[in-house]
């Protein structure tokens, strides 16, 4: 096995070991023999297309985050690109490495260790999409990474094993952090024992209404950002909204699985949460997960016809202040700058919206990073880096916390749990002169009431 | 140049001219068949969307031809692409014309008479040298970039090499031809016309080099630029054609 670059990953090389993520696992074949064939049929033609397109340009290059925390050309999406398509074209077509010609040409065939590395590699991406964004042919870089993976997963190639976990926990308990189902609207109900909201936000699968609160399992599971689902609430009952959650019978988007290559999982709990969804008759689902608005808004739509609007949290507010449901009277004298998530900005387009509800609160001094909107640095955490690479997921962090800090705001605003958590791992490993804030959070001060924050968590833990 | 001689372009066009012609762009249609080939594998829907002509028509003004995302990243990079590019197509309008011509055009029609020794055949003397030099000019800065700044951002492998070094010997090979063809006193009168071409041709003669060696240059511009044609799928010349389709379907689909 292949352990030469594996520096990042706990040493170990155990991909085929955890054999349930990966179909090909039992059987992929030790490392020095041929690979077996790429499964390019996954792909599209116009995909297959991009990989002839990159002019090798670079610009990519500049820009990528993992590429700067790890100076290697194979993370770059042009060595990326250069490699898949050396790869596919010695396995199929006139010259590949068993053809007449490709034997005339000294074509060499695709090793299981070199399919290895090149996998590796691979997952070294977050799937932030800013190489897309400065591409000047375009190419559409992350759907076609993670059509790639897809044939990488399909061989038994990846995920890589701490991503496999993530994966095979989706799929077992339908969250990655592998948490029981039945637990998953526990917060709800701590929050009202501490009084922290005033009702368990009702089960909107018994009793209808209008707004289907989709919290997602990060904010669902995980205690430092479960603020995130209490403010939500808070906001929602104070504007009166119709709303319910789907409480335990909430399962992940499965954004995790389609971002990690397993397609199939992700069509399985597509499918089942489209069919969940439709019935509920609600007319909009709202989140204020980025990951999760992405994953529905976009990639559901490639599945099925979903009845309802699809909106992010602070896409929701805002219609609320318009329609007078919502009033942000108190001035919070503060200096805040605000973090794009990525599957929020780059790639759902919402860009406007957040800056348009901080330029609503009262008293806020807003103040942008250099690298703000389609160029605003990824955080690391997506894509499965955080678990396949968390070094350089917490590099990758420090210095778009360092981008904040430079601004000198205060407060670091965002609208995504996951980039919450991201964010939060750069912040204290610098121990940096900022706080993190999801946006929720301004909202419900501005209101006047008091909000939930990452300190209350921790205080109500103790 | 005898009336009844067939010419290809200002050349004599004889059989092996034309069978290293035919042999080259057979490998090329060849190539893009098994290109192509390798595409139809790829069985996952390619466009989400209806295709939106507006969206197509607009990027394919912005981005292919003014490629205005270029100069807005750096205007050295715009400058160096816009000469290669602008040149190119340039000299391949003007070499296309001329072959036209030569082949499809009887020798006493109106196009054949002014183009090849009319008013048409020194607006194509002036065009050549423009666009040639334009070319060239353009890939000097792709040189120095690559190997000379060697900046960070470009990594090279055989085939950015190869397609800069095809290029070039096209467009010098291409001026040592013309520099050559001047030395010929019939082209005394028109010859300052080919700026370019004449002033090398005179710093040839002032060098004592005489147009001896003129059919093999001839045939050596001939043969690189046949084998930059052959190679066009497997080289980076592909992404003359590919770069713009993927620019155009990309903000199809994002409109
Ligand atoms: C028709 C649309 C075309 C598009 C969209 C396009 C796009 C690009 C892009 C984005 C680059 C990278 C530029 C950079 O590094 O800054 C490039 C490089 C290059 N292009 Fe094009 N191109 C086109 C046509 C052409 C044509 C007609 C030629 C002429 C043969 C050409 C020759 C080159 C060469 C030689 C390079 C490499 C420069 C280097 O690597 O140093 N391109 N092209
Ligand atoms: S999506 Fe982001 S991390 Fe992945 S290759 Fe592109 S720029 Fe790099
Ligand atoms: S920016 Fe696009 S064209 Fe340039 S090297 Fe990267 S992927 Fe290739």
């Amino acid at each position: 096995m292949d352990n030469e670059n594996n520096t990042t990953m706990n040493g170990t090389d155990d991909r085929h070991e955890s054999a349930a993520t990966a179909p090909a696992a039992e059987s992929a074949p030790a490392a020095q023999n041929a690979a077996p064939k790429l499964p390019i049929e996954k792909l599209s033609a116009r995909q297959l297309l991009e990989l002839d397109a990159c002019t090798r340009c670079g610009e990519c290059s500049n820009w990528c985050p993992a590429y700067d925390q790890d100076n290697r050309e194979p993370l770059t999406p042009r060595g990326r690109a250069t490699q898949f398509r050396d790869i596919i074209r010695r396995q199929y077509g006139a010259f590949s490495a068993e053809s007449f010609l490709g034997k005339l040409l000294g074509k060499k065939q695709v090793s299981a260790q070199e399919l290895s590395g090149f996998a590796k590699d691979l997952y070294a991406c977050s799937t932030c999409m800013q190489c897309h964004f400065v591409c000047p042919v375009a190419i559409d870089t992350v759907e076609l990474w993670e059509r790639i993976r897809e044939c990488i997963v399909d061989t038994g190639f990846g995920p890589l094993p701490t991503q496999q976990d993530l994966v095979l926990k989706t799929k077992n308990y339908d969250n990655p952090w592998g948490q029981p189902r039945s637990s998953r609207a526990r917060w709800g109900k701590v929050a009202k024992k501490k009084k922290r909201i005033n009702e368990v936000p009702k089960d909107i699968s018994k009793d209808k209404a209008d707004v289907l609160y989709f919290v997602g399992c990060t904010a669902s599971y995980d205690t430092n950002v479960e603020e995130v689902g209490i403010n939500t609430v808070n906001i929602f009952e104070a504007a009166g909204v119709d709303y319910g959650i789907l409480g335990n019978k909430e399962k992940c988007c499965g954004s995790v699985l389609l971002r990690m290559g397993d397609a199939a999982s992700f069509k399985r709990i597509c499918t089942e949460n489209i069919e969940q969804f439709n019935a509920l008759g609600a007319s909009t689902l709202v989140t204020s997960c980025a990951g999760c608005l992405k994953t529905i808004k976009e990639d559901y739509a490639r599945h099925g016809k979903l009845n309802f609007e699809i909106k992010h949290t602070l896409e929701y507010v805002i219609d609320l202040i318009k329609a007078g449901r919502l009033k942000l009277t108190q001035p919070l004298n503060m200096k805040v700058t605000y973090h794009d998530p990525c599957h929020l900005g780059r790639h759902a387009g919402i860009f406007d919206a957040p800056r348009e509800l901080l330029s609503l609160i009262p008293g806020i001094e807003f103040v942008e990073m250099e690298r703000n909107r389609e160029n605003s640095r990824c955080c690391g955490a997506g894509g499965g880096l955080k678990s396949g690479y968390p070094d350089m997921q917490n590099q990758i962090s420090q210095k778009r916390v360092k981008d904040a800090v430079q601004t000198g705001a205060t407060e670091l605003v965002s609208g995504c749990p996951f980039c919450y958590q991201g964010l939060q791992i750069g912040i204290q490993a610098m121990d940096a002169p900022i706080k993190m804030r999801d946006i929720t959070e301004l909202v419900c001060m501005a209101m006047g009431l008091a909000p939930a924050t990452h300190e209350d968590t921790e205080d109500a833990e103790e | 140049m005898g009336e009844t001689t067939r010419m290809y372009l200002y050349f004599e066009a004889t059989a092996a001219l034309y069978t290293v012609t035919v042999i080259a762009v057979l490998l090329c249609i060849a190539g893009i068949l098994t290109t192509l080939a390798l595409w139809r594998q790829g069985k996952a829907r390619s466009l989400h969307r209806t295709l939106n002509s507006a969206a197509v028509a607009r990027s394919f003004i912005t981005d292919v031809v003014f490629q205005a995302q270029i100069l807005k990243i750096s205007f050295v990079r715009w400058l160096m692409h816009f000469c290669i590019f602008i040149g190119f197509m340039g000299l391949l309008a003007q070499t296309s014309l001329m072959a036209f011509i030569s082949h499809f055009s009887a020798p006493e029609s109106f196009l054949a008479q002014s183009f090849f020794h009319g008013g048409g055949s020194r607006v194509l003397d002036v065009w050549g040298d423009v666009f040639g030099l334009t070319m060239l000019f353009g890939l000097a800065i792709a040189i120095i970039r690559r190997y000379v700044v060697r900046t960070r951002q470009l990594e090279t492998i055989a085939k950015d090499t190869t397609s800069l070094v095809l290029l070039t010997a096209i467009g010098l090979s291409g001026f040592i031809c013309e520099a050559f063809r001047l030395m010929d006193p019939q082209y005394a009168d028109v010859a300052w016309y080919s700026f370019a071409g004449m002033t090398l041709s005179q710093l040839l003669q002032a060098a004592g080099i005489g147009a001896a060696s003129y059919t093999a240059w001839v045939w050596s511009h001939a043969v690189i630029s046949f084998i930059f044609i052959a190679f066009i799928p497997f080289s980076k010349a592909w992404h003359i054609f590919v770069s713009p389709i993927e620019i155009v379907l990309d903000a199809s689909e994002r409109a």
